[in-house]
């Protein structure tokens, strides 16, 4: 079925939404989105939705087990505090994308702005492009992909997970190390490159928490005076 | 929270006020509490004089003493008064900053809102839909335009306080800003002691200061446009236009939204893609600039008067 966004308010079209997958139907178009903020916020059910144009702030956040197409690009915060799901952006996604996801995958074809997936939880964040700068500050859980290059201060004070990169970084964050990618670490980011259909670099880095920040200690006053 | 909207006509072939006000209108939630747009139409060999009139007095009173300081300055071609401006055009030999000191200094409560060959300002409290009512602003013609909603945070709702604001001292140049300028107080206080007057306290007016400073110290607008991201502090996306150019500031952090698209017809500029989309369609890619980033066009049209 078919939702137009002309006339109606966000609350129409996200309740709409909602109503529409509850009442079975579960493919859904939602045309002429025009960049609009909020736009299908907290699917909880399952349901194929796709926006076709470019949305606004907050697109699909706080979603759990819906699969999302945007075609074209999102504004900040896209996909913030998903649970589960898939999120497919075609075009390049604002600041903040999948801040804070615990679970599900998020998938930009084209470039992230700063702070993306930054206190991630679980959950992964497929960047095609280039991403801007502190991707996956403070992440506790998950992984995050970036294909091109990174900015500036990459998976700082993280805690846990892991994030690749396959371009240029500009700078390690407070605490973020470079480790050797295993052999396994190798098969899934193919894996995960090709369910996506998204042309992967020659090889990886991969950067995780150098877990100083872990446990404070004196002697080491040095690595927590910059940190802080 | 504000909204900033920025358009350039490459081929003179799109209604600028109309798009104006469309862009507007998308960003009015982002600042309810006052609208205004910068336009720059056709040069004229004269200097349109944009002048708010004192609030107090009574206007009829205020404009026949306010065109008598003019004329001592220079002869006048014709005024007229539009809601709560005295729009006036002078020969244009007359000394922009002379004329400005002598209004300003004889009449308490006046402001020159704006001063050029092309450039005039409207802005007022309230909507976009308010500042069309009085000032039919989707009736302009020009070349380009920038346009600000405003949310205030730290200063006044007036009409002082309401963007765009012109760069005083420089004519046809003119800027609006999302953000906050937090090293305002201190640049505030060192330009000051060395004698720039400022008209009101809202922390983007220090833009313009900042700018005109830079070009008399011999800077392009370019160049001062790039420093500015190394002197200011805070959060900023701000544009600046003036005759021949349109410009855009995004602070280093990039804490402050902007989108962008570039087609062969047009730039359009504006804090969120929604305004781009509604005022010019789907048939483009609007992008966000990098944080840190400054960017110039020139205008390449003229428009025919």
């Amino acid at each position: 079925m078919e939702i137009n966004c002309r006339d109606k308010t966000t609350r129409e079209i996200n309740r709409l939404l909602r109503e529409s997958i509850a009442e079975g139907n579960k493919d859904i178009q939602v045309l002429e989105p025009d960049g609009r903020h909020n736009l299908g916020v907290a699917l909880l059910e399952p349901a194929h939705v796709v926006f076709d144009g470019s949305v606004g702030y907050y697109c699909a956040g706080m979603m759990d087990g819906a699969d999302v197409e945007i075609r074209g690009s999102a504004g900040w915060g896209t996909a913030e505090s998903m649970m589960n799901g898939t999120i497919i952006i075609e075009g390049n996604a604002g600041s903040g994308v999948a801040a804070s996801i615990r679970g599900g995958t998020v998938v930009v074809r084209g470039d992230a702005a700063a702070r993306a997936g930054v206190s991630m939880k679980g959950g992964r964040l497929l960047i095609g492009g280039n991403c801007g700068y502190m991707a996956g500050f403070m992440m506790q859980k998950g992984t995050i992909v970036i294909c091109g290059n990174a900015g500036h201060a990459l998976a700082d004070s993280m805690y846990e997970g892991v994030v690749f990169v396959g371009g240029t970084i500009d700078s390690l964050g407070n605490d973020a190390v470079l480790e050797e990618p295993s052999a396994a670490d190798r098969k899934n980011l193919q894996k995960l490159l090709e369910a996506y259909n998204i042309p992967g670099p020659k090889s990886f880095r991969k950067v995780v928490a150098g877990r100083k920040l872990w446990n404070f200690d004196r002697k080491e006053i040095d690595v927590w005076k910059v940190a802080l | 929270m504000c909204g900033i909207i920025g358009f350039l006509d490459k081929t003179g072939s799109r209604p600028l006020g109309q798009t104006l006000l469309a862009m507007l209108e998308a960003l009015s939630c982002r600042g309810p509490d006052s609208a205004g747009v910068a336009v720059f139409g056709p040069a004229s060999p004269f200097l349109i004089v944009q002048i708010m009139l004192p609030q107090q007095e009574d206007h009829a009173a205020a404009v026949k003493k306010i065109l008598e300081t003019a004329r001592d300055c220079g002869a006048i071609i014709n005024h007229h008064l539009v809601g709560d401006f005295l729009r006036i055009e002078v020969d244009g030999t007359v000394d922009p900053v002379e004329l400005e000191e002598m209004l300003v200094g004889r009449h308490a409560g006046l402001e020159v809102v704006s001063l050029g060959h092309s450039l005039e300002i409207v802005k007022q409290v309230g909507s976009p839909a308010g500042l069309e009512k009085t000032y039919g602003i989707s009736k302009r013609q020009g070349s380009h335009s920038i346009g600000h909603t405003r949310m205030s945070t730290e200063s006044r709702v007036d009409l002082s306080h309401s963007q765009p604001f012109w760069a005083h001292g420089v004519p046809d140049l003119a800027t609006v800003h999302n953000g906050h300028i937090t090293n305002y107080h201190k640049l505030r206080r060192q330009y000051e002691q060395r004698g720039y007057r400022f008209y009101n306290e809202n922390d983007s007016e220090v833009i313009g200061v900042y700018l005109r400073d830079r070009l008399a110290a011999g800077m392009s607008l370019a160049d001062a446009l790039r420093s500015s991201l190394d002197d200011f502090d805070g959060s900023f996306s701000y544009l600046a236009a003036s005759g021949d150019s349109l410009a855009f500031v995004k602070d280093r952090f990039g804490f402050k939204p902007l989108m962008v698209a570039e087609t062969e017809d047009f730039v359009g500029i504006a804090t969120e893609e929604i305004a781009l989309r509604t005022a010019l369609g789907r048939e483009f890619v609007a992008l966000e600039p990098a944080p840190g980033t400054a960017r110039i066009w020139s205008v390449p049209v003229k428009v025919s008067a």
